[in-house]
């Protein structure tokens, strides 16, 4: 019974750990300007954001298609790819920080 | 060339007195060394000498070559002797020569 | 899911040792990983923050001696009068309950071969990575005349805080018509438009409340960071104010006499009623006795792990560190310690840190309801931090007064984001 107590609580110690994916590169800029929600700043949260959107947002950004005072120019330092990796990771962030 | 020129000297002195002169042009003293955007040299564009009389007669003067800095500053000390004109000459790579005065009153 | 059996679950529990049990994960592989940072700014704070939340089983710790931190960001708008110093403080609270261990004491030295930092107490701490993130030290001796005496005639105010308030009331004491005269620095120092923002928002409320006096800028450049942008604005919001004197006409002060508030020149004297000398700057001083500055002053470092070029196992990040094109800013400083912190957690769980990209935007308020912005995209390239070409540059030229104030309301949200990150 003991013998099960321990393993169960290594294996807890284990499981509890969360596997965070590493951010690709240019991610972890996003939160400087961009809060986890709740917060109501006129910057708009990236949180709840479909990463479909984000890259659309971001391809509008670097075409000029969408108006803007500061993305327009930093849109314009990131591929698709880059940005479809930063998108997807925002997602991910989402989904373990809903987690209990 | 038409660039800024700052002088310094007292405007007056006592005879005997060693005055401090100071002078600086704004210029880009660009080496000819530098490779600009495409690749291509940045071609040579210094101040190549300075001269500064006294009363007409020359007290100082110096050959500059690409390993002075931009706006080449440049400051020595005279012995004040008689009232009259410090004019200052700088002469670029271009052939053309920029000058400042200043007057002094010695007495 | 496979159940192990007793004898995998025991072989896996002494292989990762005795750190299973105290709850480390088996990737670090260490007993007692231990990550240090000194400093707790922008950089410091949000590096020891980001550590915590890639790996909550590593054990950081974070020194710095002071137990409220005051934001240069907005600190400006403080000596203005436009907001209060308690707006721009903020404690260790919000780290501490990140399971950081926050130290309120100076580093004063490290020892490499131990890999220990000692602290003013004489207690050491022992790390497996070193974050260095003092901020800046302001060099006294670069200007003659100029002392941490004479900051109390002539302020710096280039470290929020008390200078900030000093130099708000001097302003608020001078008289109308008075000349208020600031020394702007040679590069590279902290915050580079940060002294033409500072003219702005003062000429500001001089236009307000004191219309007959003048501001003058002596510059040891001939150029400045949104140049263009300060200098349409000031012609259009507080001409005939402000007075700039470049490097070439003169500018750069070379000796300050604090007993007449006088601002020397090569060319010429300048008699200020409110005098305020931003100084040339270095790397705080711990940076220097962790060997990890060089004859500059500054830290160079590794464009993709901030590892410093001159101690292996020490990072530099922040207003200290130099290596490329990113200004001194606390978004810098904010971005460089996340990517630093993921960094350290690779090469501690010995795998290859990711080739990063980071981002820069800065604000600055010509007025209140006036911002404009710089942004840059870097990569590492040859050894250094380049800027991504085709990205990044100023706000434009000529805009909408919509868009400066649009830009001045996404100022405030930054620094409320940026501060809630790092310190909530």
């Amino acid at each position: 019974m003991r013998r099960e107590l321990l393993l169960l609580a290594v294996l807890g110690v284990v499981a509890a750990m969360p596997v965070a994916a590493e951010a690709p590169a240019g991610a972890t800029a996003c939160a400087g300007c961009h809060a986890p929600a709740g917060r109501d700043l006129p910057v708009p949260t990236l949180s709840g954001r479909t990463p479909e959107s984000i890259v659309a947002d971001m391809q509008a950004f670097r075409s000029g298609s969408r108006p803007a005072t500061v993305m327009d120019r930093i849109a314009k330092g990131f591929s698709d790819g880059e940005t479809r990796a930063i998108a997807n990771w925002l997602a991910s962030k989402d989904h373990a920080s809903a987690k209990p | 060339m038409t660039a800024r020129a700052l002088i310094n000297a007292p405007k007056t002195a006592r005879k005997g007195d060693i005055i401090e002169i100071r002078a600086m042009i704004a210029h880009k003293m660009e080496t000819g060394y530098r490779q600009g955007p495409n690749g291509q040299m940045i071609p040579r564009d210094i101040i190549n000498r300075f001269v500064c009389t006294y009363g007409g007669a020359e007290i100082f003067s110096a050959d500059l070559f690409p390993a002075v800095s931009a706006n080449p500053f440049i400051a020595f000390s005279t012995v004040a002797t008689e009232s009259g004109t410090i004019t200052f000459a700088w002469t670029g790579d271009d052939g053309q020569t920029q000058t400042a005065t200043a007057e002094i009153a010695v007495n | 899911m496979r159940q192990p059996s007793r004898r995998t679950v025991l072989q896996g529990v002494a292989a990762s040792g005795a750190v299973a049990a105290l709850g480390a994960p088996p990737a670090i592989g260490q007993a007692q990983s231990r990550v240090v940072v000194i400093g707790g700014g922008f950089a410091g704070a949000s590096c020891a923050r980001a550590l915590k939340q890639e790996d909550h089983n590593l054990a950081v710790t974070l020194v710095e001696p002071q137990t409220l931190y005051t934001a240069c960001p907005f600190s400006n708008e403080v000596i203005a009068g436009l907001r209060e110093i308690e707006a721009q403080q903020f404690t260790y609270d919000g780290v501490r309950r990140d399971g950081i261990e926050v130290v309120h004491q100076a580093a004063t030295g490290v020892d490499h071969a131990a890999r220990r930092v000692r602290l003013a107490d004489g207690a050491e701490i022992e790390y497996a990575r070193l974050v260095v993130a003092p901020g800046v030290d302001l060099r006294f001796d670069a200007i003659p005349g100029y002392s941490e005496t004479a900051v109390e005639a002539m302020p710096h105010a280039w470290k929020a805080g008390g200078q900030t308030v000093l130099l708000r009331r001097q302003l608020a004491e001078m008289a109308d018509g008075g000349t208020v005269v600031i020394s702007s620095p040679p590069n590279p120092f902290r915050c580079p438009p940060g002294p033409y923002e500072r003219a702005s928002l003062i000429a500001h409320y001089l236009k307000l409340s004191k219309p007959k006096s003048k501001l003058i800028i002596l510059d040891a450049k001939d150029q400045f960071s949104k140049q263009r942008l300060f200098q349409a604005a000031w012609q259009e919001l507080y001409p005939g104010l402000i007075e700039w004197v470049s490097l070439s006409m003169g500018g750069r002060v070379t000796e300050v006499d604090p007993s007449t508030k006088t601002l020397i020149t090569e060319f010429g004297n300048h008699e200020a009623d409110v005098a305020n000398v931003i100084p040339p700057q270095r790397a705080g001083a711990i940076a220097a006795m962790a060997g990890v500055a060089d004859q500059t002053g500054w830290c160079p470092i590794d464009p993709v792990t901030f590892e410093s070029k001159l101690q292996p196992g020490i990072h530099v990040i922040g207003d200290a560190a130099i290596g490329g094109a990113m200004p001194k800013s606390a978004f810098t400083a904010n971005a460089q310690a996340k990517v630093c912190a993921a960094a350290v957690i690779s090469l501690l769980r010995d795998r290859k840190p990711a080739e990063p990209k980071l981002i820069n935007t800065c604000y600055s308020l010509v007025a209140p309801d006036y911002g404009i912005s710089i942004a840059g995209v870097y990569r590492p390239k040859d050894g250094l931090l380049a800027e991504v070409e085709g990205a990044g540059g100023t706000s434009p030229l000529s805009a909408p007064a919509s868009v400066r104030a649009a830009e001045a309301v996404y100022a405030d949200s930054w620094f409320r984001t940026i501060t809630g990150e790092v310190f909530a």
